[in-house]
C-alpha cells in the first residue's frame, strides 16, 4: 500500500517535471538566423520575403525567432557574419552562400559546435550542412532540350549566360552546350554574359543586334531575359506570332508573355502581357528560403532530415501555363502559375513561388512577406 | 554666400606635424578599441580566446591587403587589381597544392610569387612606361580575372588541412591566434621597410615625385618596387584566405576592392600619397570586420544594414579626423567669424564702397583688353595638348570598328550599327560628364551606382506608365540626383571627408532608400514616350541619339568654355592655388558633385527607359567603365587634364569593343583578357604620343 502511493507520489512527480519541461521548451523559442548575400536584386529580396514569411506563419511564429542579416558580395564578411551568429547562440543558420566552398571551414566550426546549417538556392560542400535547392544541370539541359526539339534540330541561336564563376552558371550552361554539341546544325551564333538580369540583357542584346538582325537569329537560350528579348522583337516590328522561341527565365513578366494573346489579364499593358510566346520557363524558386527556415526547425525538433533537398524543377511551358486570379497557395496548387500585372507590377518578379512543401506560403508571401492565413 | 574652403593652414610647428602624421593611427586604434569594447559590451557573454581567434583570421585578408592597397596609395597611386589577384592566387592554390609538406611550402611561395608577378606587371608600365596607375591596374584587374576563370571556371578545389592549421589555427594554443602572427610578421617588414631607402623614397613619392626626382629618388625602380610589393601583400592575402576557406572560388577577392579601400581610409591614410603608414590600414579592416558583428548584435534590419555601414564608415573616419585642424572645425571658425563679420556690419556684401564699381570696370576692361591683341596662335598650338590625348582613344575606335567589318559584317557602312552604339554609349557618354568632372578635380564618385539604382526606381514608381506623371516626375527625380551629388560634395567639402569614404557611404545609404522605398521589388514601369525615347525612332535613329547631339556640345562647352570649367581645372591642378587665385573651390567642388549626381540621376532615368523598368542593382555595372572611360579618353586621374571629347571616344572606344566581343562566341574569360589588353593598347597609344 505504502509502495504503491509512493510509486503515485513519484509518477505525479514525474508528470510535473515533464510538464515544467515541455512548458519550458514552448516558451524558448529556436534562434535561427538568416545569412543573405546581397539584397539589391529582385531574386534575393523575393527569397528574403519569403522567409520572413515562413517565420510570421502560425505554425513558426511561437517556435522561431528569426534574425536576418545581409553579408553583401563578399564571402569574407559572411565568413565573419556566420562566427558571430555561432558566437551569438544560434540554435540554427539559414544561409544563401555567396560561395558554396568558401564556406566550408566556417560551417564546419558552425555544426561542431551543434549549430544546424542550412544552405539554400546555391550549395555548401561541406558535408555537415543541409542543401536546398534545383538540379542546375537538369535546369541547362532540359531548357535546351526543348529548344533543340522546338528548332527540329537546327539553326542559329543567341547564348545568354550567369554570372560566370558561378557554379550555377557554369552548371547551366555547360549542361546546354553538350546538348546543343549533339545536334551540328544547331550553331551558336554569340554568346553574352547576361548577370541574371533584365537590364543587363537588354543591353548585351543590343549589342548582339547591332551587327545582326532578328531574322539570323532562330532561337534563343538566356538564363534571364526572354520577357526583354521579346519586348525588343516586338520594338523592332515583329508580330506576336513571329516570336522566336526562348528557354529560360522564370520572371512573371515572362510567364503572362506566355499566355494565349486573347486571355483577359487585369493589368497588363504590352510588352507584359499575354503574346502565346513559345517558352520554357524555369528558375531557381524563391521559396527555398522558407522551405529552408522549414528545414531548419524541423532538424531541430528532431525529425529526420535528408541531408540534401533537390528541389522539383519548376518547369512551365505553352501547355502548362495558367494565369491565378487570386495568388493563393490553394490555387497554385490546382496549377496556376502566372500572376497577373495588377498584383504583381515588376514584370522581373520571380513567378516560381510555388511548392508542395510550404502550403504557408503564396503570393503574398513572395511580395510583401506575409504568410498565408486561413 | 556660401564659405569657401580654404587650404588647411599648413606651416605650424613641426612638433605638431608630427603629431599630425600620427593623429590618423592613433584615432584609427581608438575607432577600434571603442568598437571592439561595445561589441564586447553589448554581445552575450564575455570575449572568448575563440572570439578573438575568429576575429583575427576573418579581418586578416583585408588587413593584408589593405597594406598592399596602402603602399601604393603612399606612392601617389592607386591599385584596382588587388582583389583580382587575390582570386588568382587563390586557385592557383586551390587546383594545384597536394597534401604534403613540400607542395603546401612550394604552392604558398607559389602563390606569393603570383601576387609578386602581376605587382611587377603593374609597376613596369607604371613605372617603366609611366602610364597612369588607375587605368593600368584596370586592365590587370581585367586580364587577371579573365586568367582566374581559365584556371577555375566555377568554386571547387581542396586545400589540404595542413595550410589551414598552419596559417589559420593557432601559433600559441588558447593563446595566440596564427594570423595575429602573421599580420605583426607583416608590420614588422614594414617597420624594417620604413626605415631603409627605399621608404624615404616611397613618402617622397608620394608627396611630391618632381621634388623627389630631384632629390636623387630612382623614381623608376623604386615605384616599381612599390607595386611588385604591393603585388607580394596581395599574394600573401590571397594565401591566407585559401588557407581560411580551404578551397577555392574564382570569384572570391574581387568584391573585396571596395572594402580595401575603405579599410584604408578608416586606417587614417590620407589617399594621394606621403601620408600615413601600413599599421593604420590593419585596425581599419578589423573596424570593418567588427561592423558585421556590431549590425548582428544590434540586430539592424537587412534593408537598412548598408545604410548603417555607411554612416559608421563616416562617424569612424570623422572621429578620425576631427581636431582643430580639421575641415568641420575650420568651417565652423569661418563660419562664426562670418556672423561676427555680419552683425559688425562689416562683410564685403554689406559694405556700400566704392570696389564693387571698381571691380565691375575691371571686369568689363580685361576681355577688351585682351580680345584684340593681333593674330589668334595656330590651330595646332591651341589644341595640340587636347589632340594628343584625345585622339589615341578615336584612333583604337577605328581599329576596333573595322575589326568588327571584318569578323561580324555590317558594321561600317551600317548606320544601324552606329545607332546602336550612340544609344549604348549615351548612358556612359553622360555618366562620363559627372565622373570626368570629378576626376578632373581630382576625386572619385563612387555613389553612381546607386544613384542610377535609386532614380531609376523612383522614376518607375511614380511615372507607374503614365506620360502625364513624367512631366513632375522627371525634373523631380533629376532634382533628386543633383541633391544627392550636393550632399556628397558638402561631405567632402565641409565635413573635409575624402570623396572616397563620402561617395562610398552615400552609395551605401542610397542602396538603403531604394530597398526601403521599393519594398524589395521595384513597382512601376517607364511611360510609353520614355520608352519610345530610348527604342523608338526618330527621323531614322533612335531619339535619343538626338539628346546626345545636344548633350556633347554642351558638355564640351560646360567645360571648355564657361567659368565652372575653368575653376574645375584649376582645382585639379591644384586645389591650394586654385584657392588662393580665388576661385571659390567649395562651391565650385559643391557644383561638381551636383553634377556628377544630376548625371548619373539622367542615366538612371534613361536605363529606365531603355529596360522598360527599373531594377534593383541596375547601375552596379556602371562604377568602373565610368572610371575606364574617363582615362582612357586621356584625363589625368590625379586632376586637372582631360577633355570632354577626348572621354567621348573613350565612351565610344569601350562599346565598340564590347559589341564586338558580345557578338562572338568567345569565352567570358577570353573577353575580360582581351578588354584589358585593348584598355591596356589604348593608354599605350596615348602615352608615345604624349611624350
Amino acid at each position: 500500500m505504502k509502495a504503491l502511493s509512493r510509486c503515485a507520489a513519484a509518477g505525479a512527480l514525474a508528470m510535473l517535471v515533464a510538464g515544467l519541461a515541455t512548458s519550458a521548451m514552448a516558451q524558448e523559442k529556436f534562434k535561427i538566423f538568416l545569412s543573405m548575400s546581397y539584397i539589391g536584386n529582385d531574386w534575393q529580396a523575393e527569397a528574403a520575403n519569403m522567409v520572413k514569411a515562413m517565420a510570421a506563419h502560425p505554425s513558426l511564429a511561437d517556435k522561431v525567432d528569426l534574425q536576418i542579416q545581409v553579408a553583401g558580395p563578399n564571402a569574407q564578411r559572411q565568413i565573419q557574419q556566420i562566427n558571430s551568429m555561432v558566437q551569438a547562440g544560434a540554435d540554427a543558420i539559414v544561409t544563401f552562400p555567396i560561395s558554396p566552398t568558401a564556406l566550408n571551414n566556417v560551417v564546419k566550426n558552425a555544426c561542431d559546435k551543434g549549430v544546424t546549417v542550412v544552405a539554400y538556392d546555391a550549395e555548401i560542400t561541406e558535408p555537415c550542412a543541409y542543401n536546398v535547392h534545383i538540379d542546375q544541370l537538369e535546369a541547362g539541359r532540359v531548357t535546351a532540350e526543348w529548344l533543340a526539339e522546338r528548332l527540329g534540330g537546327k539553326g542559329n541561336i543567341v547564348v545568354l549566360t550567369g554570372v560566370p564563376g558561378t557554379s550555377v552558371d557554369t552548371q547551366r550552361t555547360q549542361a546546354a552546350k553538350e546538348v546543343f554539341a549533339k545536334h551540328p546544325d544547331m550553331k551558336i551564333v554569340a554568346e553574352a554574359v547576361g548577370m541574371w538580369s533584365q537590364a543587363v540583357t537588354r543591353t548585351e542584346l543590343s549589342k548582339i543586334l547591332a551587327t545582326r538582325s532578328w531574322d539570323d537569329i532562330d532561337g534563343l537560350w538566356l538564363q534571364v531575359g526572354c520577357f526583354t528579348a521579346n519586348a525588343m522583337q516586338l520594338e523592332a516590328g515583329k508580330k506576336p506570332e513571329e516570336l522566336l522561341p526562348c528557354a529560360g527565365e522564370g520572371s512573371n513578366g515572362g510567364r503572362v508573355q506566355m499566355l494565349a494573346a486573347d486571355t483577359q489579364v487585369e493589368g497588363a499593358e504590352c510588352p507584359y502581357c499575354p503574346l502565346a510566346a513559345p517558352r520554357i520557363s524555369y528558375a531557381s524558386p524563391p521559396y527555398s528560403g522558407g522551405l529552408a527556415l522549414k528545414l531548419a526547425v524541423a532538424i531541430l525538433e528532431g525529425k529526420q532530415v535528408e541531408k540534401t533537398t533537390i528541389l522539383p524543377l519548376p518547369i512551365v511551358t505553352n501547355d502548362t501555363i495558367k494565369l491565378c486570379e487570386t495568388g493563393s497557395w490553394q490555387e497554385m496548387n490546382n496549377g496556376c502559375n502566372a500572376f497577373p500585372p495588377s498584383f504583381v507590377p515588376n514584370p522581373g518578379w520571380f513567378a516560381s513561388i510555388f511548392s508542395k512543401e510550404t502550403p504557408e506560403l503564396g503570393m503574398q508571401a513572395a511580395l510583401v512577406g506575409q504568410p498565408e492565413l486561413e | 554666400m556660401a564659405v569657401g574652403s580654404l587650404p588647411a593652414p599648413r606651416p605650424r610647428a613641426r612638433g605638431s606635424l608630427r603629431l599630425g602624421r600620427h593623429r590618423g593611427l592613433i584615432m584609427a586604434i581608438a575607432v577600434f578599441c571603442l568598437l571592439f569594447l561595445i561589441v564586447d559590451w553589448i554581445s552575450a557573454g564575455p570575449i572568448s580566446y575563440f572570439e578573438v581567434s575568429f576575429l583575427s583570421s576573418g579581418g586578416a585578408t583585408l588587413a593584408i591587403a589593405a597594406m598592399g592597397a596602402t603602399l601604393v596609395i603612399l606612392s601617389g597611386g592607386f591599385d584596382l587589381s588587388a582583389g583580382a589577384v587575390i582570386s588568382l592566387v587563390n586557385v592557383v592554390l586551390a587546383s594545384h597544392m597536394q597534401d604534403t609538406p613540400s607542395s603546401i611550402l612550394l604552392w604558398s611561395l607559389a602563390g606569393i610569387g603570383v601576387g609578386l608577378a602581376t605587382g611587377a606587371f603593374n609597376g613596369f608600365f607604371i613605372a617603366v612606361l609611366r602610364l597612369q596607375p588607375i587605368v593600368v591596374t584596370l586592365s590587370t584587374m581585367f586580364i587577371v580575372q579573365g586568367l582566374t576563370l581559365l584556371v577555375m571556371d566555377k568554386p571547387g578545389g581542396m586545400i589540404p588541412y595542413g595550410l589551414t592549421g598552419l596559417l589559420a589555427g593557432d601559433a600559441i594554443p588558447n593563446w595566440l591566434p596564427m594570423p595575429l602572427v602573421l599580420v605583426a610578421g607583416l608590420l614588422g617588414l614594414w617597420w624594417l621597410l620604413k626605415r631603409s631607402r627605399f621608404g624615404v623614397a616611397l613618402y617622397a613619392l608620394g608627396s611630391d615625385p618632381a621634388a623627389a626626382t630631384a632629390a636623387g629618388v630612382r623614381v623608376r625602380r623604386d615605384l616599381f618596387l612599390v607595386y611588385t610589393l604591393a603585388g607580394g601583400f596581395y599574394g600573401v592575402a590571397g594565401l591566407f584566405i585559401t588557407a581560411q576557406t580551404g578551397s577555392g572560388d574564382p570569384l572570391v577577392g574581387n568584391p573585396m576592392l571596395l572594402q580595401i579601400f575603405a579599410a584604408v581610409v578608416v586606417g587614417g591614410v590620407r589617399l594621394g600619397g606621403g601620408r600615413g603608414g601600413l599599421t593604420g590600414p590593419v585596425f581599419g579592416a578589423y573596424t570593418l570586420m567588427l561592423v558585421v558583428n556590431i549590425l548582428l548584435v544590434l540586430n539592424v534590419s537587412a534593408y537598412y544594414s548598408t545604410v548603417a555601414e555607411g554612416l559608421i564608415l563616416i562617424l569612424a573616419v570623422l572621429g578620425a579626423s576631427l581636431s582643430r585642424d580639421s575641415s568641420l572645425a575650420q568651417h565652423l571658425r569661418l563660419g562664426r567669424a562670418k556672423l561676427a563679420a555680419w552683425g559688425a556690419g562689416s562683410l564685403p556684401g554689406q559694405r556700400q564702397t566704392q570696389p564693387p564699381r571698381l571691380r565691375l570696370d575691371g571686369a568689363a576692361a580685361a576681355p577688351a583688353a585682351s580680345q584684340p591683341t593681333g593674330v589668334l596662335p595656330g590651330f595646332w598650338l591651341r589644341h595640340g595638348e587636347t589632340l594628343r590625348h584625345a585622339l589615341p582613344a578615336y584612333v583604337c575606335l577605328l581599329v576596333v570598328v573595322l575589326v568588327t567589318q571584318l569578323v561580324l559584317g555590317h558594321a561600317l557602312f551600317s548606320p544601324k550599327y552606329y545607332n546602336a552604339l550612340i544609344v549604348l554609349g549615351s548612358f556612359m557618354a553622360i555618366l562620363a560628364l559627372g565622373q570626368g568632372t570629378v576626376i578632373l578635380t581630382g576625386g572619385l564618385d563612387l555613389s553612381v551606382p546607386w544613384t542610377i539604382g535609386l532614380s531609376g526606381i523612383l522614376l518607375t514608381g511614380i511615372v507607374a506608365g503614365s506620360d502625364a506623371a513624367l512631366l513632375y516626375a522627371l525634373p523631380l527625380v533629376l532634382a533628386i540626383g543633383a541633391l544627392i551629388g550636393l550632399v556628397n560634395g558638402l561631405g567632402i567639402v565641409v565635413l573635409g571627408l575624402s570623396p572616397i569614404v563620402m561617395t562610398l557611404a552615400t552609395n551605401g545609404i542610397l542602396q538603403g532608400l531604394a530597398l526601403v522605398y521599393s519594398g524589395g521589388t521595384p513597382a512601376g514601369f517607364a511611360s510609353p514616350s520614355l520608352r519610345w525615347f530610348m527604342t523608338g525612332s526618330l527621323l531614322g535613329v533612335t531619339p535619343v541619339v538626338w539628346l546626345m547631339a545636344l548633350f556633347v556640345p554642351a558638355a564640351v562647352l560646360l567645360l571648355g568654355r564657361t567659368p565652372f570649367g575653368r575653376r574645375v581645372y584649376g582645382i585639379g591642378n591644384s586645389q591650394r592655388v586654385a584657392a588662393l587665385s580665388g576661385i571659390q573651390t567649395g562651391k565650385t567642388l559643391l557644383g561638381v558633385y551636383a553634377l556628377s549626381g544630376f548625371c548619373a540621376a539622367l542615366v538612371g532615368v534613361l536605363l529606365a527607359g531603355f529596360s522598360g523598368q527599373a531594377s534593383l542593382g541596375m547601375g552596379d555595372d556602371y562604377l568602373l567603365p565610368s572610371i575606364a572611360v574617363v582615362v582612357v579618353g586621356g584625363a589625368l586621374i590625379t586632376g586637372g587634364r582631360g577633355h570632354y571629347l577626348g572621354i567621348l571616344g573613350g565612351v565610344l572606344l569601350l562599346t565598340a569593343l564590347q559589341t564586338l566581343l558580345a557578338g562572338t562566341t568567345l569565352p567570358y574569360a577570353t573577353r575580360a583578357i582581351l578588354f584589358g589588353l585593348v584598355v591596356l593598347g589604348a593608354v599605350m597609344a596615348l602615352r608615345e604620343r604624349a611624350s
